[in-house]
């Protein structure tokens, strides 16, 4: 194996950080020159892309990789001369080159270059090469036409922001230190051995190319930061006045009091200020992950025969980075649920009297401190006879209780872990891990999952998110004399009840509430708190609500609402059940952060 | 605190000079290494945690960051006593986490020579594991029994904590 000798590491993790970007702009981008071949801009900037990683990885000398990104090079410059017209099947190689090209930058980062077939990919782009030979002959590398771009590509490398390289180091494995290293006969070893084929776009290497260890942020709100940190310094130099003037016993002059008022609110205006810039700093638009689903739902419609329109709404809707980077498998297994379960062919389309263009909207949008995901179609909804059956069927519930079941529990049944509809597995769906996985992820992140459906129709998923994990609206309740905090994102709503009127069901309490059962869980049972005041009838239920569970929560009182940040409690009461985490209250008492999520799951 | 540091005679001989902070615990006094403890502070509001082992007492608001308390006595099946105005929480690194032990009191630093140390005898005192036992250090007027942080939990516990 050809090592790879790559003395500067700062070098590398420039090219890596540069070539992903460009990678996921690239697809896009590829996509969109599908519909609109005219755009000349587009064409170029797609050029340029591939050309600045040639230009980079040759410069490194990652062999494979230039070779690939040359010959896909060649081919979309004559396509930017016109001497090519963009067709679905170059597309399709051209995609299947970038995917290759993601893959051994993949490789790279890994710190492991693999021996990949190359050859299978580069046959398929010689073809649209050789005809009309005479304009094809590709120039070498050096002498490409666009040489500024050229010299602008190698030099990209190496001013890397510190910022960035910096905050990256710890998190890149010892790689480059261990990395297998390049030899000699480089190009020589594409022996035609059987090595896994071009990863399908859905496959999660390429997901992993998407870094989110480094963050680059614009330098204007960094130096908004500066100028509130600034202010901030200004403000505890005040304080620190203040607090001798007390010492020197001014504390009774008559406008003390007025300035520290002040000087209060002075601080909590600039701390709140701060605030929003770290979150805002923290917030990537959701266009992030929603910008590979047209090269996925591409591949998929073609795989599967059938035509889809992919709408994208609100793609700048901007969220916390630590939830975008967990939606990303959810929403991918919506759409393919939705492509491969909820659209039809065109000729289904035709006969049940649709256009046949499916039509798949996929939407963003901000509401109060919540992020709404969308994904609807318009195919042929969820079959709720059919899923019940199924669902006997592969022993997941008994007759009894699917005649009991309403019909959102039935839409429900399709989260169950093991459960499809379809008869064989195929690459695309089947195995019945999809939806599960979606579920998971969704209540990992405190979100919660609503399906509207109507058979024939077609169907939507909508999730409601939370907009950051760090920072959380929360409800204080309390428990007999004990504080707890209720993050407000799975509250659903709170009720003033009496206790006469919990019902018990089979040893669990319970509450009717509209056409609703509602089991209860009382905290003070399953947090042990000692029993304070005298038992009063009356008590508080909130209602939470868990991906698509609800159940109510006992306590005595409501304190309310508060804006918290989330403290970890350490590794060694990481894992306690029912609690999430702990936070520091404005008098600087600890709460604990109760785990509706996992509450709900514990309860089953 | 308001003993002098005690000076001890030092025999270059007798191995290398060790620092430890002594504490009270049920009449008895322990040491641990000074380099392990990072502060001393008096009883703060603790916050109870519910479904944890009895002598986990809660967690605490050090500046900022929420950290677990442990009662000593409790965790040694001494027994117990009501906090009072000497009662304090040694915070501790153990294995990279701070951690708060409420100890009866805390006495003073100590040198002692690593050749002090000798190994326990069969039974100490009576709750405490012997693994978390590092040594005795004998000196003419009084015993201390030296601990070791890292023993303080057994696997057993460490899994509870870090994952059931």
């Amino acid at each position: 194996m050809p090592p790879i000798d790559c003395e500067d590491q700062e070098l590398l993790e420039g090219f890596l950080a540069e070539t992903t970007e460009l990678l996921e702009k690239l697809d896009d981008d590829l996509i969109t020159l599908e519909k609109s071949s005219d755009d000349t801009e587009l064409m170029n900037r797609i050029f340029r892309s591939i050309h600045t990683i040639k230009g980079a990885s040759s410069f490194l000398g990652f062999d494979l990789l230039v070779k690939v990104a040359h010959k896909t090079e060649d081919v979309l410059n004559r396509l930017r001369k016109r001497e090519l017209v963009v067709t679905p099947e170059i597309m399709d190689v051209i995609l299947e080159a970038t995917d290759l090209v993601k893959l051994l930058v993949a490789d790279i980062k890994a710190g492991e270059i693999q021996e990949r077939e190359t050859e299978g990919t580069i046959a398929k782009l010689l073809p649209f090469l050789t005809e009309n030979a005479g304009v094809a002959q590709p120039p070498a590398a050096g002498a490409t036409p666009t040489e500024p771009v050229a010299t602008a590509a190698t030099e990209q490398p190496q001013p890397t922001p510190v910022v960035e390289t910096s905050s990256a180091a710890p998190s890149t494995p010892p790689a480059t230190a261990s990395v297998p290293v390049p030899a000699p006969q480089p190009a020589a070893n594409v022996a035609p051995k059987k090595i896994p084929a071009p990863p399908k776009p859905s496959d999660a290497k390429g997901d992993d190319l998407s870094d989110s260890s480094t963050v680059r942020v614009d330098v204007k709100r960094l130096d908004d930061l500066m100028n509130q940190v600034g202010e901030l310094v200004l403000e505890r130099n005040r304080m620190i006045q203040i607090n001798q003037d007390l010492q020197q016993g001014d504390a009774n002059r008559p406008d003390f009091q007025e300035e520290f008022g002040k000087l209060t609110k002075r601080m909590s205006f600039v701390t709140s200020e701060l605030q929003m810039q770290v979150l805002k700093m923290r917030m990537i638009p959701v266009e992030k992950v929603f910008k590979k689903f047209p090269r996925i739902v591409r591949s998929m419609s073609r795989d599967l025969g059938k035509e889809v329109d992919l709408q994208i709404f609100g793609e700048e809707t901007e969220l916390d980075r630590s939830v975008v980077d967990e939606i990303g498998d959810p929403l991918i297994h919506l759409i393919r649920n939705a492509m491969d379960h909820g659209l039809e062919s065109p000729d289904e389309r035709m006969a049940a009297g649709k256009s046949r263009v499916g039509t798949l909207v996929l939407a963003a949008v901000h509401e109060g401190n919540q992020i709404i995901i969308s994904i609807k179609d318009d195919g042929r909804g969820i079959d709720t006879e059919r899923v019940g059956r199924k669902a006997v069927e592969k022993g997941l519930l008994s007759e009894d209780q699917l005649a009991a079941m309403s019909q959102r529990e039935m839409f429900d049944l399709i989260f169950l872990p093991g459960f499809s509809t379809k008869e064989k597995a195929t690459d695309l769906s089947g195995r019945g891990v999809g939806m599960d996985v979606v579920k998971t992820n969704i209540k990992k992140l405190n979100g919660l999952i609503e399906i509207k459906s109507e058979k024939g129709q077609g169907s939507e998923f909508i999730l409601r998110l939370p907009l950051t994990l760090a920072i959380i609206q929360s409800l204080l309740v309390e428990v007999e004399g004990e504080v707890y905090s209720i993050p407000l994102s799975s509250v659903l709503e709170t009720i003033r009840v009496d206790q006469r009127k919990f019902h018990m069901i089979g040893g669990q309490e319970v509450l009717k509430l509209r056409d609703m059962v509602l089991p209860l869980i009382r905290l003070q049972k399953v947090f042990n708190v000692q029993q304070r005041y005298e038992r009063d009838d009356i008590c508080y239920v909130v209602v939470v609500g868990a991906a698509d569970k609800r159940m109510g929560l006992v306590v005595t009182r409501l304190v309310g609402q508060q804006e918290v940040a989330i403290k970890s409690l350490g590794n060694y009461l990481a894992n306690i059940p029912g609690i999430a985490g702990s936070t520091i209250l404005g008098d600087g008492r600890v709460t604990l952060i109760v785990d509706p999520v996992g509450m709900i799951e514990g309860n089953e | 605190m308001q003993d002098a540091l005690v000076p001890i005679k030092v025999d270059a001989a007798h191995g290398e000079l060790i620092q430890l902070v002594s504490f009270n615990l049920d009449q008895e006094e322990y040491g641990v290494d000074v380099l392990k403890v990072r502060e001393i502070i008096r009883m703060p509001i603790v916050t109870r945690v519910p479904n944890t082992p009895n002598y986990v007492e809660g967690v605490i608001n050090l500046r900022g960051k929420v950290i677990p308390i442990i009662s000593m006595r409790k965790k040694f099946s001494l027994t117990e006593a009501e906090n009072d105005k000497q009662t304090r929480i040694m915070v501790m690194d153990v294995e990279g986490e701070l951690m708060g032990f409420i100890v009866d009191a805390v006495s003073e630093v100590i040198r002692i020579s690593g050749s002090e140390i000798q190994p326990s005898p069969a039974v100490v005192s009576g709750g405490i594991d012997q693994e978390c036992i590092a040594g005795v250090i004998n000196q003419a007027e009084r015993l201390l029994v030296l601990l070791k942080l890292e023993m303080m939990f057994s696997r057993d516990e460490k899994k509870f904590f870090t994952g059931m």
